[in-house]
């Protein structure tokens, strides 16, 4: 068996503490910033078991009319990084002219997108359960100059 | 004894097995699992939020320039780490890339969290120097870098669940979670499931219980451990068929607690006496 040194020894010690620290003090005073010592935050709210349920989704109209929904494979941009930068866009639609211009970078050849809007879809829930009913709510759009 | 058990030893054949699965998946991940953040190469730069640890170092905002060089040099290098070749050099090479990488990956407004073992896992491989799939003396540089990579495992789940409580709070387990979750990206048998009266509610009961237990599994009885790992894989089954979240680099660096060495007496077995004197392990 190889066995480590003294210093060895410590060196790894106290790099495993002080990790762990980091990712401990993360937990409970950092956020997403902080990767990679944030909190593991995946689904870690409480929605209300009786309020709509959010789901978003973006979508562009091309110049002949036609109605795409955005995806990370049409734009390279995931739907998750739209959300986390929403109200940018829904202070400043004129940035969602990034997106138009990410969708034409990554489809080539498609018409292009004249307007671009982000809707949420609210969906019922109740008793913490779908109750299969839905709104449609326009959050921010932008339309071409 | 805190130190002993940090450095228990283990056999290099271990590492060995671990250290092919860890850089084969670097490989898979760019093209397969998350092939997305090569389309951050034309994102416009002014998507780009650089997290603190980008603006800190600083890194410079993502070029095609610069995320190509990194996706090829990372294809090509974390090949070369998986054969077991020059470990430390090409260990923390394919570290600082796949970091950086993943750097890139999380600034555009959303961070995921299914990978924090697998960072401690390429941190420290490049630590434990040369092993060999056939050699079976134990080493304790190896056995602390399988150690610490399941804690930072095992840290998903149980800090998770305190970083349910913190931001959730005590009623995040009767809260309409999993049902948001589902009508986001529920797939057809997560639907069947969500219309059963009280079954999501029990699941949340189900997973804070389990996050907050997780941590049992360094002291239960080793031969139950692997049975722990069993059920920790088939909560990603369930994750996976309810809500498509794969969670698949921390899936591999979950095989730290697996007795990886018997694929070898495994392969070896099938092969037959043939193989006694075939050496399945570049020198």
């Amino acid at each position: 068996m190889s066995e480590l040194t003294t210093r060895g020894r410590r060196v790894r010690v106290v790099a495993t503490f002080a990790c762990l620290a980091l990712l401990v003090a993360g937990t409970f005073f950092g956020d997403d910033d902080h990767f990679p010592f944030g909190p593991f935050r995946m689904y870690a709210s409480s929605p209300d078991p009786d309020g709509d349920a959010k789901d978003t989704r973006v979508e562009g109209v091309d110049v002949t009319g036609k109605t795409i929904v955005i995806t990370e494979s049409n734009s390279g941009i995931r739907r998750a990084e739209i959300e986390g930068q929403q109200a940018a866009y829904e202070r400043e639609p004129a940035r969602m002219a990034r997106i138009a211009e990410a969708y034409a970078e990554h489809t080539p050849g498609a018409p292009a997108l004249r307007e671009v809007r982000i809707v949420v879809r609210w969906h019922g829930i109740q008793d913490a359960r779908p109750t299969g009913t839905w709104t449609d709510e326009v959050v921010a759009d932008w339309v071409r100059p | 004894m805190i130190t002993r058990w940090l450095t228990e030893p283990v056999p290099r054949s271990r590492v060995a097995f671990f250290r092919t699965i860890v850089y084969v998946f670097v490989f898979l991940d760019l093209v397969v699992f998350t092939p997305w953040v090569r389309a951050h190469a034309n994102t416009p730069g002014d998507l780009y939020q650089p997290l603190m640890i980008g603006r800190l170092l600083p890194l410079p905002t993502p070029t095609p320039l610069l995320v190509n060089t990194i996706f090829w040099a990372l294809l090509v290098l974390s090949l070369a780490a998986a054969t077991g070749r020059a470990p430390r050099l090409l260990g923390w090479a394919v570290f600082i890339l796949y970091f950086e990488w993943m750097i890139i990956a999380m600034s555009y407004g959303k961070v995921d969290h299914d990978r924090i073992g697998f960072l401690v896992a390429l941190a420290v491989l490049p630590t434990v120097g040369r092993t060999r799939f056939r050699d079976q003396s134990l080493t304790e540089a190896g056995g602390w870098a399988l150690r610490v990579t399941q804690i930072a495992v095992i840290c998903t789940y149980f800090l998770a669940a305190l970083a349910k409580l913190r931001i959730g709070g005590l009623e995040w387990v009767t809260s309409g979670v999993l049902a948001q979750a589902i009508i986001r990206r529920g797939t057809e048998l997560a639907d069947m499931i969500a219309v059963v009266p009280g079954l999501l509610i029990v699941s949340q009961f189900g997973i804070i219980a389990f996050e907050l237990l997780s941590p049992l599994i360094f002291v239960v009885p080793q031969r139950w451990r692997n049975w722990v790992v069993a059920f920790f894989y088939s909560f990603h089954v369930a994750t996976f068929a309810t809500i498509t979240i794969s969670f698949a680099p921390h899936l591999i660096a979950m095989t730290s607690f697996l007795p990886l060495e018997r694929i070898g007496r495994l392969t070896r077995r099938r092969a037959g006496s043939s193989a006694a004197t075939a050496d399945v392990t570049p020198d």
